[in-house]
Protein backbone atom coordinates (compact mmCIF):
# COMPACT_ATOMS: atom_id res chain seq x y z
CA UNK A 1 0.00 0.00 0.00
CA UNK A 2 1.71 3.63 -0.88
CA UNK A 3 0.67 6.71 0.54
CA UNK A 4 -1.19 7.95 -2.65
CA UNK A 5 -3.35 5.00 -3.51
CA UNK A 6 -3.61 4.10 0.21
CA UNK A 7 -7.19 4.71 2.58
CA UNK A 8 -6.42 5.85 6.02
CA UNK A 9 -9.80 6.13 8.00
CA UNK A 10 -10.97 6.67 11.33
CA UNK A 11 -14.47 5.96 12.88
CA UNK A 12 -15.96 7.64 15.88
CA UNK A 13 -18.09 5.74 17.79
CA UNK A 14 -19.40 5.87 21.57
CA UNK A 15 -19.30 2.85 23.15
CA UNK A 16 -21.54 0.02 21.94
CA UNK A 17 -24.36 2.19 20.92
CA UNK A 18 -26.89 0.32 17.99
CA UNK A 19 -25.50 3.05 15.29
CA UNK A 20 -21.85 2.45 16.73
CA UNK A 21 -22.11 -0.88 16.08
CA UNK A 22 -23.55 -0.93 12.86
CA UNK A 23 -20.96 1.72 11.61
CA UNK A 24 -18.01 -0.31 12.22
CA UNK A 25 -19.71 -3.85 10.83
CA UNK A 26 -20.37 -1.80 7.82
CA UNK A 27 -17.34 -0.06 6.93
CA UNK A 28 -15.43 -3.28 7.42
CA UNK A 29 -17.57 -5.18 4.91
CA UNK A 30 -17.22 -2.07 2.85
CA UNK A 31 -12.99 -2.02 2.49
CA UNK A 32 -13.19 -5.60 2.08
CA UNK A 33 -15.07 -5.31 -0.75
CA UNK A 34 -13.93 -2.59 -2.27
CA UNK A 35 -10.36 -1.34 -1.07
CA UNK A 36 -8.82 -4.96 -0.28
CA UNK A 37 -5.60 -4.30 1.06
CA UNK A 38 -6.02 -0.96 0.83
CA UNK A 39 -6.58 0.74 3.87
CA UNK A 40 -6.58 0.66 7.79
CA UNK A 41 -9.16 2.10 10.20
CA UNK A 42 -8.61 3.27 13.51
CA UNK A 43 -11.92 3.16 15.58
CA UNK A 44 -11.74 5.63 18.40
CA UNK A 45 -14.28 5.54 21.38
CA UNK A 46 -15.63 8.72 22.88
CA UNK A 47 -17.33 7.11 25.70
CA UNK A 48 -13.98 5.88 26.87
CA UNK A 49 -12.34 9.38 25.75
CA UNK A 50 -14.65 12.50 25.00
CA UNK A 51 -11.46 14.94 24.24
CA UNK A 52 -10.42 13.05 21.04
CA UNK A 53 -13.57 14.96 19.63
CA UNK A 54 -11.88 17.75 19.26
CA UNK A 55 -9.24 16.33 17.11
CA UNK A 56 -11.22 16.41 14.05
CA UNK A 57 -14.23 18.27 15.44
CA UNK A 58 -16.82 15.62 16.03
CA UNK A 59 -20.35 16.80 16.74
CA UNK A 60 -22.61 13.72 16.26
CA UNK A 61 -21.76 9.72 16.74
CA UNK A 62 -20.55 8.04 14.46
CA UNK A 63 -18.74 9.97 12.14
CA UNK A 64 -16.26 8.57 9.74
CA UNK A 65 -13.14 10.84 8.96
CA UNK A 66 -11.25 10.19 5.53
CA UNK A 67 -7.72 11.51 6.54
CA UNK A 68 -5.94 10.03 3.41
CA UNK A 69 -5.53 10.34 0.63
CA UNK A 70 -6.60 14.34 1.19
CA UNK A 71 -8.61 15.87 0.80
CA UNK A 72 -10.32 15.15 4.37
CA UNK A 73 -14.01 13.79 3.85
CA UNK A 74 -16.22 13.36 6.72
CA UNK A 75 -19.35 11.26 6.90
CA UNK A 76 -22.44 11.50 9.43
CA UNK A 77 -24.01 8.24 10.32
CA UNK A 78 -23.90 4.70 10.29
CA UNK A 79 -22.36 3.94 6.82
CA UNK A 80 -25.58 1.94 5.65
CA UNK A 81 -26.38 3.23 2.74
CA UNK A 82 -22.85 2.15 0.73
CA UNK A 83 -23.25 4.08 -2.18
CA UNK A 84 -23.41 6.98 -0.77
CA UNK A 85 -20.49 6.10 1.70
CA UNK A 86 -18.57 5.08 -1.54
CA UNK A 87 -19.43 8.58 -3.21
CA UNK A 88 -18.10 10.45 -0.14
CA UNK A 89 -14.89 8.72 0.08
CA UNK A 90 -14.31 8.58 -3.65
CA UNK A 91 -14.10 5.61 -4.26
CA UNK A 92 -14.61 4.08 -7.51
CA UNK A 93 -17.46 1.08 -6.94
CA UNK A 94 -15.25 -2.54 -8.01
CA UNK B 1 -31.41 20.79 27.81
CA UNK B 2 -30.49 24.29 27.45
CA UNK B 3 -26.95 24.30 28.02
CA UNK B 4 -26.22 21.94 25.03
CA UNK B 5 -28.50 22.67 22.45
CA UNK B 6 -26.78 26.13 22.81
CA UNK B 7 -22.96 24.15 22.67
CA UNK B 8 -24.53 22.38 19.67
CA UNK B 9 -25.53 25.48 17.83
CA UNK B 10 -22.31 27.24 18.79
CA UNK B 11 -20.57 24.68 17.04
CA UNK B 12 -22.53 24.12 14.11
CA UNK B 13 -22.60 27.98 13.14
CA UNK B 14 -18.84 27.86 13.39
CA UNK B 15 -18.39 25.00 10.96
CA UNK B 16 -18.39 25.48 7.54
CA UNK B 17 -22.01 25.34 6.79
CA UNK B 18 -22.01 22.19 4.93
CA UNK B 19 -20.45 19.89 7.14
CA UNK B 20 -22.96 21.79 9.64
CA UNK B 21 -26.42 21.09 7.70
CA UNK B 22 -25.18 17.44 6.97
CA UNK B 23 -24.76 16.89 10.96
CA UNK B 24 -28.23 18.75 12.07
CA UNK B 25 -30.15 16.61 8.82
CA UNK B 26 -28.17 13.41 10.06
CA UNK B 27 -29.40 14.12 13.98
CA UNK B 28 -32.99 14.85 12.41
CA UNK B 29 -33.27 11.37 10.89
CA UNK B 30 -31.92 9.69 13.62
CA UNK B 31 -28.42 8.69 11.74
CA UNK B 32 -26.49 9.13 14.86
CA UNK B 33 -27.42 8.14 17.96
CA UNK B 34 -25.20 10.33 20.27
CA UNK B 35 -23.27 13.43 19.92
CA UNK B 36 -20.88 15.46 21.85
CA UNK B 37 -21.00 18.66 23.37
CA UNK B 38 -19.50 20.93 25.40
CA UNK B 39 -19.64 20.53 29.46
CA UNK B 40 -18.49 22.17 31.80
CA UNK B 41 -14.82 20.06 31.94
CA UNK B 42 -14.30 19.74 28.62
CA UNK B 43 -16.42 17.90 25.59
CA UNK B 44 -19.09 15.22 26.69
CA UNK B 45 -20.69 12.61 24.66
CA UNK B 46 -24.51 12.48 25.57
CA UNK B 47 -26.53 8.81 24.08
CA UNK B 48 -29.79 10.07 22.59
CA UNK B 49 -32.63 8.53 22.85
CA UNK B 50 -33.49 5.16 21.19
CA UNK B 51 -29.47 4.20 21.90
CA UNK B 52 -30.47 2.72 25.14
CA UNK B 53 -32.73 0.39 23.57
CA UNK B 54 -30.83 -2.20 24.93
CA UNK B 55 -30.77 -1.47 28.33
CA UNK B 56 -34.95 -0.63 28.12
CA UNK B 57 -35.37 -4.11 26.66
CA UNK B 58 -33.25 -5.45 29.86
CA UNK B 59 -35.36 -3.00 32.06
CA UNK B 60 -38.39 -4.24 30.59
CA UNK B 61 -37.84 -8.25 31.34
CA UNK B 62 -36.55 -7.20 34.59
CA UNK B 63 -38.43 -9.63 37.47
CA UNK B 64 -38.35 -6.64 39.81
CA UNK B 65 -40.47 -3.33 39.17
CA UNK B 66 -38.14 -0.38 38.07
CA UNK B 67 -39.03 3.35 37.59
CA UNK B 68 -36.62 6.36 36.86
CA UNK B 69 -37.23 10.00 38.63
CA UNK B 70 -36.14 13.22 37.99
CA UNK B 71 -34.88 15.51 40.31
CA UNK B 72 -37.88 16.75 41.63
CA UNK B 73 -39.18 13.37 42.19
CA UNK B 74 -41.57 12.75 39.16
CA UNK B 75 -41.49 9.50 37.35
CA UNK B 76 -39.99 9.83 33.81
CA UNK B 77 -40.01 5.82 33.17
CA UNK B 78 -41.70 3.04 34.88
CA UNK B 79 -41.23 -0.91 33.56
CA UNK B 80 -44.25 -3.19 32.71
CA UNK B 81 -43.41 -4.89 35.91
CA UNK B 82 -44.24 -2.02 38.22
CA UNK B 83 -47.21 -1.74 36.14
CA UNK B 84 -48.32 -5.02 37.09
CA UNK B 85 -47.55 -4.86 40.60
CA UNK B 86 -48.94 -1.78 41.05
CA UNK B 87 -52.25 -2.50 39.04
CA UNK B 88 -51.76 0.50 37.21
CA UNK B 89 -51.06 1.69 33.64
CA UNK B 90 -47.33 2.72 32.61
CA UNK B 91 -49.26 5.64 31.27
CA UNK B 92 -50.83 6.38 34.29
CA UNK B 93 -47.51 6.08 36.30
CA UNK B 94 -45.55 8.51 34.47
CA UNK B 95 -45.58 12.05 35.72
CA UNK B 96 -46.64 10.27 38.87
CA UNK B 97 -44.82 11.96 42.20
CA UNK B 98 -42.96 8.85 43.18
CA UNK B 99 -43.76 9.30 46.62
CA UNK B 100 -47.65 9.17 45.87
CA UNK B 101 -47.29 5.62 44.87
CA UNK B 102 -46.93 4.10 48.42
CA UNK B 103 -49.04 4.19 51.61
CA UNK B 104 -46.65 6.20 53.66
CA UNK B 105 -45.11 8.35 51.58
CA UNK B 106 -41.85 8.12 49.52
CA UNK B 107 -39.18 5.54 51.32
CA UNK B 108 -35.62 7.27 51.73
CA UNK B 109 -33.85 6.75 48.85
CA UNK B 110 -29.80 6.47 49.47
CA UNK B 111 -27.37 4.80 46.57
CA UNK B 112 -26.84 0.71 47.87
CA UNK B 113 -29.52 1.12 50.48
CA UNK B 114 -32.90 -1.00 50.33
CA UNK B 115 -35.56 -0.36 52.15
CA UNK B 116 -38.93 -1.20 53.20
CA UNK B 117 -42.44 0.28 51.58
CA UNK B 118 -46.18 -0.32 50.96
CA UNK B 119 -46.77 -0.10 47.44
CA UNK B 120 -50.30 0.94 46.53
CA UNK B 121 -51.90 -1.37 44.42
CA UNK B 122 -55.40 -1.31 42.79
CA UNK B 123 -58.10 -1.80 45.12
CA UNK B 124 -56.97 0.13 48.17
CA UNK B 125 -54.66 -2.65 48.71
CA UNK B 126 -50.40 -2.51 49.53
CA UNK B 127 -47.80 -5.00 48.28
CA UNK B 128 -44.63 -4.67 50.46
CA UNK B 129 -41.54 -3.69 48.78
CA UNK B 130 -37.90 -3.75 48.72
CA UNK B 131 -36.69 -0.22 46.96
CA UNK B 132 -33.22 0.46 46.37
CA UNK B 133 -32.05 3.86 44.34
CA UNK B 134 -29.04 4.36 42.05
CA UNK B 135 -28.26 7.69 40.93
CA UNK B 136 -28.20 7.72 37.15
CA UNK B 137 -26.69 10.52 35.01
CA UNK B 138 -28.37 11.55 31.28
CA UNK B 139 -25.65 13.45 30.01
CA UNK B 140 -25.82 16.28 32.66
CA UNK B 141 -29.15 15.79 34.20
CA UNK B 142 -29.42 13.83 37.07
CA UNK B 143 -31.78 10.77 37.78
CA UNK B 144 -32.18 8.41 39.94
CA UNK B 145 -33.03 5.13 39.18
CA UNK B 146 -35.49 3.00 41.20
CA UNK B 147 -35.75 -0.91 41.36
CA UNK B 148 -38.74 -2.56 43.75
CA UNK B 149 -38.70 -6.34 44.75
CA UNK B 150 -41.87 -7.55 45.78
CA UNK B 151 -41.46 -9.05 49.41
CA UNK B 152 -43.95 -11.30 48.44
CA UNK B 153 -42.28 -13.34 46.16
CA UNK B 154 -38.88 -12.86 48.10
CA UNK B 155 -41.23 -14.20 51.45
CA UNK B 156 -41.95 -17.37 49.30
CA UNK B 157 -38.61 -17.78 48.12
CA UNK B 158 -38.12 -18.17 51.90
CA UNK B 159 -41.12 -20.53 52.86
CA UNK B 160 -39.88 -22.65 50.08
CA UNK B 161 -36.42 -22.99 51.54
CA UNK B 162 -37.65 -23.58 55.04
CA UNK B 163 -39.88 -26.06 53.34
CA UNK B 164 -36.64 -27.71 52.07
CA UNK B 165 -35.13 -27.82 55.28
CA UNK B 166 -38.07 -29.15 57.27
CA UNK B 167 -37.95 -32.01 54.90
CA UNK B 168 -34.48 -32.52 54.61
CA UNK B 169 -34.80 -32.57 58.27
CA UNK B 170 -37.67 -35.28 58.29
CA UNK B 171 -35.59 -37.15 56.16
CA UNK B 172 -32.57 -37.51 58.36
CA UNK B 173 -34.58 -37.67 61.42
CA UNK B 174 -36.99 -40.51 59.99
CA UNK B 175 -36.94 -43.77 61.51
CA UNK B 176 -38.22 -45.58 58.38
CA UNK B 177 -36.24 -45.87 55.57
CA UNK B 178 -37.34 -43.58 53.32
CA UNK B 179 -36.33 -42.97 49.73
CA UNK B 180 -37.43 -40.01 47.13
CA UNK B 181 -37.37 -41.82 43.43
CA UNK B 182 -37.43 -40.32 40.22
CA UNK B 183 -39.38 -41.49 37.36
CA UNK B 184 -37.02 -43.99 36.41
CA UNK B 185 -36.58 -45.84 39.89
CA UNK B 186 -33.15 -43.79 40.38
CA UNK B 187 -33.26 -42.63 43.91
CA UNK B 188 -33.18 -38.69 44.27
CA UNK B 189 -33.02 -38.80 48.05
CA UNK B 190 -32.61 -40.87 50.63
CA UNK B 191 -33.05 -41.12 54.71
CA UNK B 192 -30.39 -41.92 57.18
CA UNK B 193 -32.02 -44.61 58.20
CA UNK B 194 -32.40 -45.90 54.57
CA UNK B 195 -28.56 -45.12 53.93
CA UNK B 196 -27.83 -47.07 57.09
CA UNK B 197 -30.28 -50.21 55.94
CA UNK B 198 -28.70 -50.27 52.91
CA UNK B 199 -25.09 -49.97 54.80
CA UNK B 200 -23.94 -47.40 52.19
CA UNK B 201 -25.23 -44.24 50.78
CA UNK B 202 -27.85 -44.89 48.04
CA UNK B 203 -28.90 -41.53 46.14
CA UNK B 204 -27.72 -42.53 42.49
CA UNK B 205 -28.59 -45.95 42.38
CA UNK B 206 -31.69 -47.71 41.32
CA UNK B 207 -33.94 -48.86 44.54
CA UNK B 208 -33.72 -52.32 43.57
CA UNK B 209 -30.38 -52.13 43.73
CA UNK B 210 -30.18 -50.66 46.84
CA UNK B 211 -33.53 -52.70 48.08
CA UNK B 212 -33.47 -56.09 46.30
CA UNK B 213 -37.02 -57.08 46.98
CA UNK B 214 -37.84 -60.24 46.57
CA UNK B 215 -40.37 -60.86 43.58
CA UNK B 216 -41.96 -63.36 41.53
CA UNK B 217 -41.44 -66.71 42.10
CA UNK B 218 -38.84 -66.40 45.09
CA UNK B 219 -40.20 -67.54 48.50
CA UNK B 220 -40.90 -64.52 50.53
CA UNK B 221 -42.53 -62.55 47.87
CA UNK B 222 -45.78 -62.37 48.97
CA UNK B 223 -47.53 -59.33 46.88
CA UNK B 224 -45.19 -58.65 44.62
CA UNK B 225 -44.91 -62.30 43.77
CA UNK B 226 -46.89 -60.54 40.45
CA UNK B 227 -43.78 -58.60 39.07
CA UNK B 228 -40.54 -58.91 38.49
CA UNK B 229 -37.37 -57.51 39.62
CA UNK B 230 -36.90 -55.34 36.22
CA UNK B 231 -40.42 -53.65 36.38
CA UNK B 232 -40.56 -52.50 40.13
CA UNK B 233 -38.06 -49.54 39.74
CA UNK B 234 -40.48 -48.01 37.44
CA UNK B 235 -43.58 -49.67 39.19
CA UNK B 236 -42.50 -48.20 42.64
CA UNK B 237 -41.90 -44.63 40.78
CA UNK B 238 -45.11 -44.13 39.65
CA UNK B 239 -47.81 -46.57 40.87
CA UNK B 240 -49.09 -46.28 44.79
CA UNK B 241 -48.11 -49.07 47.00
CA UNK B 242 -49.98 -49.33 50.65
CA UNK B 243 -48.16 -51.09 53.47
CA UNK B 244 -47.18 -54.15 51.60
CA UNK B 245 -45.38 -57.11 53.02
CA UNK B 246 -42.05 -57.45 51.58
CA UNK B 247 -38.56 -59.48 52.12
CA UNK B 248 -35.25 -58.84 50.44
CA UNK B 249 -32.93 -60.82 48.46
CA UNK B 250 -29.97 -59.64 50.66
CA UNK B 251 -27.68 -61.98 53.12
CA UNK B 252 -27.67 -58.93 55.71
CA UNK B 253 -32.00 -58.54 55.07
CA UNK B 254 -32.58 -61.90 55.05
CA UNK B 255 -34.26 -62.37 58.40
CA UNK B 256 -36.05 -59.16 58.08
CA UNK B 257 -39.63 -58.49 57.31
CA UNK B 258 -40.63 -54.53 55.81
CA UNK B 259 -43.53 -53.05 55.12
CA UNK B 260 -43.43 -51.31 51.71
CA UNK B 261 -45.62 -47.83 50.78
CA UNK B 262 -45.05 -46.08 48.00
CA UNK B 263 -46.85 -42.68 47.21
CA UNK B 264 -46.39 -40.38 43.98
CA UNK B 265 -44.18 -37.34 44.75
CA UNK B 266 -46.09 -34.18 43.26
CA UNK B 267 -45.02 -30.68 42.01
CA UNK B 268 -46.24 -27.41 42.10
CA UNK B 269 -48.99 -28.28 39.02
CA UNK B 270 -49.42 -31.82 41.10
CA UNK B 271 -48.14 -33.78 38.39
CA UNK B 272 -45.96 -36.84 39.72
CA UNK B 273 -42.69 -36.43 39.21
CA UNK B 274 -41.34 -39.53 41.14
CA UNK B 275 -42.32 -41.26 44.16
CA UNK B 276 -41.87 -41.04 48.16
CA UNK B 277 -40.96 -45.04 48.74
CA UNK B 278 -40.96 -46.01 52.77
CA UNK B 279 -39.75 -49.28 54.34
CA UNK B 280 -40.88 -49.48 57.64
CA UNK B 281 -39.03 -52.59 59.16
CA UNK B 282 -41.68 -55.23 60.98
CA UNK B 283 -39.33 -57.63 62.05
CA UNK B 284 -40.27 -57.61 65.79
CA UNK B 285 -43.83 -56.89 65.16
CA UNK B 286 -43.64 -59.91 63.30
CA UNK B 287 -41.93 -61.70 65.40
CA UNK B 288 -44.86 -60.88 68.04
CA UNK B 289 -47.36 -61.82 66.25
CA UNK B 290 -46.46 -65.16 65.32
CA UNK B 291 -45.89 -65.77 69.12
CA UNK B 292 -49.17 -64.36 69.84
CA UNK B 293 -50.56 -66.79 67.39
CA UNK B 294 -48.62 -69.48 68.96
CA UNK B 295 -49.90 -68.74 72.65
CA UNK B 296 -53.61 -68.73 71.13
CA UNK B 297 -53.21 -72.04 69.52
CA UNK B 298 -51.05 -73.12 72.50
CA UNK B 299 -53.96 -72.11 75.13
CA UNK B 300 -56.96 -73.48 73.24
CA UNK B 301 -55.26 -76.66 72.92
CA UNK B 302 -54.59 -76.49 76.77
CA UNK B 303 -58.39 -75.37 77.74
CA UNK B 304 -59.42 -78.71 75.48
CA UNK B 305 -56.92 -81.02 77.39
CA UNK B 306 -58.37 -79.42 81.03
CA UNK B 307 -61.86 -79.87 79.66
CA UNK B 308 -61.64 -83.70 78.91
CA UNK B 309 -59.33 -84.06 82.10
CA UNK B 310 -62.32 -82.80 83.68
CA UNK B 311 -64.98 -84.72 81.96
CA UNK B 312 -63.07 -87.84 82.61
CA UNK B 313 -62.37 -87.40 86.20
CA UNK B 314 -66.29 -86.60 86.59
CA UNK B 315 -67.56 -89.98 84.80
CA UNK B 316 -65.11 -91.99 87.06
CA UNK B 317 -66.37 -89.94 90.29
CA UNK B 318 -69.38 -90.53 89.41
CA UNK B 319 -68.91 -94.08 88.67
CA UNK B 320 -67.74 -94.42 92.12
CA UNK B 321 -69.83 -92.31 94.46
CA UNK B 322 -71.78 -93.99 96.67
CA UNK B 323 -73.77 -90.48 97.46
CA UNK B 324 -74.43 -87.06 95.91
CA UNK B 325 -72.58 -86.02 98.67
CA UNK B 326 -69.62 -88.02 98.46
CA UNK B 327 -69.29 -87.07 94.74
CA UNK B 328 -69.35 -83.45 95.53
CA UNK B 329 -66.42 -84.04 97.94
CA UNK B 330 -64.64 -86.47 95.73
CA UNK B 331 -65.31 -84.38 92.69
CA UNK B 332 -64.02 -80.68 94.23
CA UNK B 333 -61.01 -82.38 95.61
CA UNK B 334 -60.21 -83.74 92.42
CA UNK B 335 -60.57 -80.12 90.79
CA UNK B 336 -59.17 -78.28 93.34
CA UNK B 337 -55.51 -80.50 92.47
CA UNK B 338 -55.77 -79.75 89.10
CA UNK B 339 -56.79 -75.84 89.52
CA UNK B 340 -53.43 -76.13 92.03
CA UNK B 341 -51.49 -77.06 89.15
CA UNK B 342 -52.70 -75.22 86.60
CA UNK B 343 -52.05 -71.83 89.26
CA UNK B 344 -48.54 -72.62 89.46
CA UNK B 345 -48.26 -73.21 85.64
CA UNK B 346 -49.28 -70.19 84.94
CA UNK B 347 -47.70 -68.31 87.70
CA UNK B 348 -44.40 -70.21 85.98
CA UNK B 349 -45.48 -69.42 82.30
CA UNK B 350 -45.92 -73.18 81.59
CA UNK B 351 -42.08 -73.22 82.18
CA UNK B 352 -42.41 -76.02 85.13
CA UNK B 353 -41.96 -75.78 88.12
CA UNK B 354 -40.32 -77.68 91.10
CA UNK B 355 -41.35 -81.53 92.59
CA UNK B 356 -41.27 -79.94 95.95
CA UNK B 357 -43.10 -76.81 95.33
CA UNK B 358 -45.61 -78.85 93.61
CA UNK B 359 -46.05 -81.57 96.45
CA UNK B 360 -45.73 -78.68 99.34
CA UNK B 361 -49.02 -76.82 97.19
CA UNK B 362 -50.75 -79.85 97.22
CA UNK B 363 -50.12 -81.05 100.81
CA UNK B 364 -50.75 -77.66 102.26
CA UNK B 365 -54.30 -78.60 103.30
CA UNK B 366 -53.71 -81.40 105.04
CA UNK B 367 -50.90 -79.72 106.92
CA UNK B 368 -51.73 -79.61 110.63
CA UNK B 369 -49.57 -79.12 114.52
CA UNK B 370 -49.99 -82.99 114.78
CA UNK B 371 -49.38 -84.10 111.97
CA UNK B 372 -45.79 -84.70 110.76
CA UNK B 373 -45.24 -84.43 106.92
CA UNK B 374 -41.68 -84.51 105.80
CA UNK B 375 -40.63 -83.58 102.30
CA UNK B 376 -36.90 -84.78 101.16
CA UNK B 377 -35.73 -84.90 97.91
CA UNK B 378 -33.24 -83.02 95.45
CA UNK B 379 -34.30 -80.21 93.61
CA UNK B 380 -36.07 -80.80 90.30
CA UNK B 381 -37.85 -78.95 87.76
CA UNK B 382 -41.04 -80.53 86.29
CA UNK B 383 -41.69 -79.78 82.82
CA UNK B 384 -45.21 -78.27 82.84
CA UNK B 385 -46.49 -81.29 81.15
CA UNK B 386 -45.69 -83.42 84.29
CA UNK B 387 -47.49 -80.69 86.72
CA UNK B 388 -51.02 -81.60 86.44
CA UNK B 389 -50.97 -85.51 86.57
CA UNK B 390 -48.23 -85.99 89.32
CA UNK B 391 -50.35 -82.79 91.24
CA UNK B 392 -53.60 -85.38 90.93
CA UNK B 393 -51.58 -88.61 91.86
CA UNK B 394 -50.42 -86.61 95.44
CA UNK B 395 -54.03 -85.18 95.87
CA UNK B 396 -55.36 -89.02 95.44
CA UNK B 397 -52.92 -90.48 97.98
CA UNK B 398 -53.32 -87.09 100.47
CA UNK B 399 -57.35 -87.58 100.35
CA UNK B 400 -57.13 -91.97 100.83
CA UNK B 401 -54.33 -90.65 104.10
CA UNK B 402 -56.83 -87.93 105.60
CA UNK B 403 -59.64 -90.34 105.17
CA UNK B 404 -58.24 -94.04 105.76
CA UNK B 405 -55.02 -93.58 106.51
CA UNK B 406 -52.05 -91.86 108.73
CA UNK B 407 -53.71 -88.37 108.13
CA UNK B 408 -56.79 -89.48 109.41
CA UNK B 409 -55.42 -90.17 113.09
CA UNK B 410 -53.77 -87.00 115.20
CA UNK B 411 -50.53 -88.47 115.10
CA UNK B 412 -49.66 -89.81 111.65
CA UNK B 413 -46.85 -89.21 109.86
CA UNK B 414 -46.34 -88.91 106.17
CA UNK B 415 -42.95 -88.90 104.90
CA UNK B 416 -42.54 -88.19 100.61
CA UNK B 417 -39.08 -88.41 99.23
CA UNK B 418 -37.46 -88.87 95.67
CA UNK B 419 -34.26 -89.10 94.04
CA UNK B 420 -33.17 -89.40 90.23
CA UNK B 421 -30.80 -91.52 88.20
CA UNK B 422 -28.68 -91.01 85.84
CA UNK B 423 -31.02 -91.22 83.44
CA UNK B 424 -33.29 -88.75 84.99
CA UNK B 425 -35.80 -91.65 85.92
CA UNK B 426 -37.82 -90.17 89.32
CA UNK B 427 -38.60 -92.45 91.95
CA UNK B 428 -40.87 -91.16 94.37
CA UNK B 429 -41.66 -93.05 97.54
CA UNK B 430 -45.05 -92.24 99.60
CA UNK B 431 -44.73 -93.77 103.48
CA UNK B 432 -47.49 -93.46 105.66
CA UNK B 433 -46.89 -94.39 109.69
CA UNK B 434 -49.07 -94.07 112.91
CA UNK B 435 -52.45 -94.23 111.24
CA UNK B 436 -54.53 -97.32 111.60
CA UNK B 437 -53.89 -100.75 111.04
CA UNK B 438 -53.67 -101.26 106.92
CA UNK B 439 -55.45 -104.12 105.89
CA UNK B 440 -55.28 -105.77 101.81
CA UNK B 441 -58.33 -103.92 100.44
CA UNK B 442 -60.97 -105.57 99.16
CA UNK B 443 -61.42 -103.45 95.84
CA UNK B 444 -59.60 -101.25 93.77
CA UNK B 445 -61.09 -97.66 94.26
CA UNK B 446 -61.23 -95.21 91.71
CA UNK B 447 -58.43 -93.32 93.65
CA UNK B 448 -56.15 -95.92 92.75
CA UNK B 449 -57.27 -96.36 89.68
CA UNK B 450 -56.95 -92.84 89.21
CA UNK B 451 -53.51 -93.07 90.06
CA UNK B 452 -52.61 -96.11 88.21
CA UNK B 453 -54.09 -94.46 84.65
CA UNK B 454 -52.16 -90.84 85.19
CA UNK B 455 -48.84 -92.86 86.11
CA UNK B 456 -49.14 -95.40 83.47
CA UNK B 457 -50.68 -93.09 80.62
CA UNK B 458 -49.57 -89.67 81.36
CA UNK B 459 -46.24 -89.46 83.19
CA UNK B 460 -45.30 -92.99 80.85
CA UNK B 461 -44.07 -94.16 84.62
CA UNK B 462 -44.85 -97.19 87.01
CA UNK B 463 -46.55 -97.19 90.14
CA UNK B 464 -46.92 -99.72 93.20
CA UNK B 465 -48.79 -100.08 96.43
CA UNK B 466 -47.56 -102.08 99.51
CA UNK B 467 -50.18 -102.48 102.23
CA UNK B 468 -48.15 -103.10 105.08
CA UNK B 469 -49.93 -103.11 108.17
CA UNK B 470 -47.88 -100.16 109.79
CA UNK B 471 -48.81 -98.07 107.10
CA UNK B 472 -49.21 -97.88 103.03
CA UNK B 473 -46.14 -96.95 100.88
CA UNK B 474 -46.50 -96.03 97.43
CA UNK B 475 -43.86 -96.12 95.24
CA UNK B 476 -43.91 -94.30 91.88
CA UNK B 477 -41.46 -93.68 89.21
CA UNK B 478 -41.26 -91.92 85.96
CA UNK B 479 -38.74 -90.40 83.72
CA UNK B 480 -38.39 -86.50 84.02
CA UNK B 481 -39.54 -86.46 79.73
CA UNK B 482 -39.04 -82.12 78.76
CA UNK B 483 -39.69 -83.38 75.14
CA UNK B 484 -43.15 -85.07 76.06
CA UNK B 485 -45.35 -83.14 72.67
CA UNK B 486 -47.46 -80.37 74.40
CA UNK B 487 -49.92 -81.45 71.17
CA UNK B 488 -51.32 -84.85 72.87
CA UNK B 489 -54.01 -84.96 74.83
CA UNK B 490 -53.40 -86.62 78.24
CA UNK B 491 -53.01 -90.30 77.95
CA UNK B 492 -55.28 -90.37 81.01
CA UNK B 493 -58.09 -88.51 79.48
CA UNK B 494 -58.10 -89.90 76.12
CA UNK B 495 -57.70 -93.63 76.33
CA UNK B 496 -60.58 -95.68 77.63
CA UNK B 497 -61.92 -96.59 81.07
Amino acid sequence: MTEQDGYNLRLYVAGQTPKSLNAIANLKKLCEKHLTGRYTIEVIDLMKDPALAQRDQIVAIPTLIRQLPEPLKRIIGDLSNAEKVLVGLDIAPT
Amino acid sequence: MPDKKTHLEDHLTAAPFQEAAETVEAIRHGKVDAIVVQGPNGPQVVVLQGAEEPYRVLVERMSDGAATIDNDGTVIFANNRLATMSGRAIGDLVGQNFGSLFAGGAPPLQPDVTAQAQLCCSGDKTLPVAVSASPLHIGETRATLITLADQTIHRQAIETANAERFARSILEQATDAIAVLGKDGVILHASAMADELAARPVAGELFMDAFPLQTGKEANAGVLARFSAESMNTLLATKPFHGVEVRMNSERMAHRTFLLSAGPLLNEEKTSIGSIVTLTEITDRKRAEEQQTMMVAELNHRVKNILAIVQSVAFQTTRNAASMQAFNDTFSGRIQAIAIAHDILTQTRWIGVGLRELVEKVLAPYRAEDRAISVEGPPILLPARSVMPLSMVVHELATNASKYGALSQPHGSLTIAWTMDAQKAIKLTWQESGGPAVGEPTGTGFGTKLIDRVITFDLEGEFQMDYAPTGITCTLTFPLKADISPDALPGSATRPH
